[in-house]
């Protein structure tokens, strides 16, 4: 925490991945999930993966956020040494993760799931932890839901509250793997404005996993394409749509013109792993 | 906790399922059916006329009812009942909690179940009466095993089985060990021990009833069995009354408990 608090909170969050290896090992069986792959993320960038199916991801976000180990390579925060092959970092409140199918506690509330972190965390007291949490509910556009379980709440607000227990915590970095997916396109628009609004307001570093090309070019401000597996970088596309961005960005020439790009990169790579599928499964 | 509207006694609701159509037919079921039974006892029909009708059920209700020793059968038979089931509890909760969360305890420990699960609680009688100085022990001994395995294997399953999401989320927040177990592991396996607690619950009176009718002097079991040697055909009905009403009270009392425990598993 402290040599968080000594860098301004604009330039906290750089991340710099260096040649990442990622072997994994289940039966003797290697497979290479991630091959010497390296991605210099800015402090306050919001950078979006994406790549095909199964091509090593999510491998890459484990590294980041502490679940998983990394065979060869170095991952570097702010200029001190994450985890490398040797080294294997703990999970922490500074790289906070919203998961796939989400992961708010089912036993407690709205308001206890928010507040769960300042909470275990210790040194603030419980009072002007709520008052942080309603306030951030506020900002999300969840007022009136605090007391509810999240079963009892849609899957789009569940997602926005899980992204303020996240931001609660004021995170170097926070890393999204596929939080929107199985969402109805509807519900997607709204969630992907206030996690607009929550970036243009915090501007944290966003790490931000989708095999969704639109929602990729809509969020991002690099959009970073994968090959298939082994995981390497194939292209960078710089998203030169200004901020703040909303639903009229969708039809800008821009967007369009990324789109284009994306769709044609991404393809080649979708091609490549549908065959290998088709090899592993002959 | 829970939303203000929640906590407050909704008549309506309560008085639509009171006069409902499906309140209507399971009274008209229960009508028909003793009728049925008074009839048939009546005429001798085969097997059912060795019954006792309705009727005579009823006339003999009335001397048990004001009888004291039959009410103590119900004590009796509570205290046995409660004595194990809260004994199972109280090491079976704690003891699934460890197996469930320390894979070192399961591997040791387990297999140990594994052999004992399959023995039903009742085979226990003959060595739980040499084992222990007293009846009423070694009853209380057999209503603990029946609870008690139901219990940890509950808990086994539901503690192994949480969601690995949760625990990470929980890390990535900043959790402790301590908090990854109070916080995440023992709500999560919250309804797991529920399950476990009711199933038990039912398990307990089966054990409770014929161990009775084996090795007691006294309980609702012990007064069911001692019916049927006397030939007190009627009471034989009430002593089976009693236990299925017993019973159902026990599993009600738990069921309260167990959503009470875990208020977010409630459907509104």
């Amino acid at each position: 925490m402290n040599t968080a608090e000594k860098i301004a909170t604009n330039e906290r969050g750089r991340i710099s991945i260096r040649n990442v290896t990622k072997v994994y090992d289940p039966d003797g069986a290697k497979v290479l999930a991630v091959d010497n792959c390296s991605m210099e993320i800015e402090a306050g960038e919001f950078c979006v993966v994406v790549g095909p199916s199964g091509c090593g991801k999510t491998t890459l976000l484990n590294a980041i956020a502490g679940f998983h180990s990394i065979t060869s390579g170095e991952i570097h925060l702010d200029g001190e040494l994450l985890c490398s092959g040797q080294k294997r970092t703990q999970p922490g409140s500074d790289r906070i993760v919203v998961f796939q199918n989400g992961a708010l506690f089912p036993w407690y509330t709205v308001l206890e799931n928010v507040t769960f972190g300042p909470v275990v965390q210790g040194g603030v007291n419980e009072k002007d932890a709520k008052d942080k949490a309603r306030a951030m509910l506020g900002q999300m556009g969840l007022e009136g839901i605090e007391n509810n379980y999240p079963s009892e709440i849609s899957s789009g607000m569940r997602r926005r509250v899980e992204i303020a227990r996240a931001m609660m915590n004021d995170p170097s970095v926070l890393l999204l793997d596929e939080p929107f997916r199985a969402m109805d396109a509807l519900t997607k628009t709204v969630v992907h404005q206030f996690l607009l609004d929550v970036y243009d307001k915090s501007k944290k570093t966003v790490f931000f996993i989708t095999h969704d090309l639109e929602e990729a070019i809509f969020l991002g401000s690099k959009v970073y394409i994968m090959t298939t597996r082994p995981a390497q970088i194939k292209t960078i596309l710089n998203v030169d749509i200004p901020r703040p961005r909303d639903f009229r960005a969708l039809s800008s020439a821009t967007y369009i013109r990324l789109k284009k790009e994306c769709i044609e990169a991404v393809h080649e790579e979708a091609l490549k792993a549908f065959k290998a599928g088709e090899r592993e499964m002959a | 906790m829970a939303t203000a509207s929640s906590q407050q006694f909704n008549w309506v609701k309560f008085r639509k399922s009171v006069f409902s159509l499906t309140t209507g037919r399971g009274i008209a079921s229960i009508i028909i059916f003793t009728i049925l039974w008074e009839i048939c006892s009546r005429l001798g029909v085969p097997i059912i006329g060795n019954v006792p009708p309705p009727s005579a059920v009823l006339a003999a209700l009335g001397k048990q009812l004001v009888s004291p020793a039959y009410w103590m059968s119900w004590l009796d038979s509570f205290v046995r009942i409660l004595t194990g089931f809260a004994i199972a509890q109280v090491l079976g909760i704690p003891l699934g909690l460890l197996l469930g969360v320390n894979r070192t305890a399961r591997e040791l420990i387990y297999p140990i179940f594994e052999i004992m699960r399959p023995i039903p609680p009742l085979a226990w009688v003959p060595i739980a009466v040499i084992f222990w100085p007293t009846t009423e022990l070694s009853m209380m001994f057999v209503t603990f095993l029946g609870a008690f395995f139901t219990v940890v294997l509950n808990i086994v399953g539901g503690a192994s089985s949480i969601d690995l999401r949760y625990i990470r989320a929980a890390h990535s927040l900043g959790s402790s060990r301590s908090d990854i177990f109070w916080r995440v592991m023992l709500p999560a396996t919250l309804p797991s021990i529920v399950v476990g607690m009711t199933v038990g619950m039912g398990i307990t009176w089966a054990v409770v009833v014929a161990a009775e009718m084996i090795a007691s002097r006294s309980g609702l079991g012990f007064l069911t069995w001692r019916a049927y040697v006397a030939g007190e055909y009627p009471l034989i009905i009430i002593g089976m009354m009693s236990i299925g009403i017993a019973g159902y009270v026990s599993s009600a009392l738990i069921r309260m408990i167990g959503s009470r425990l875990t208020p977010w598993l409630r459907t509104f």
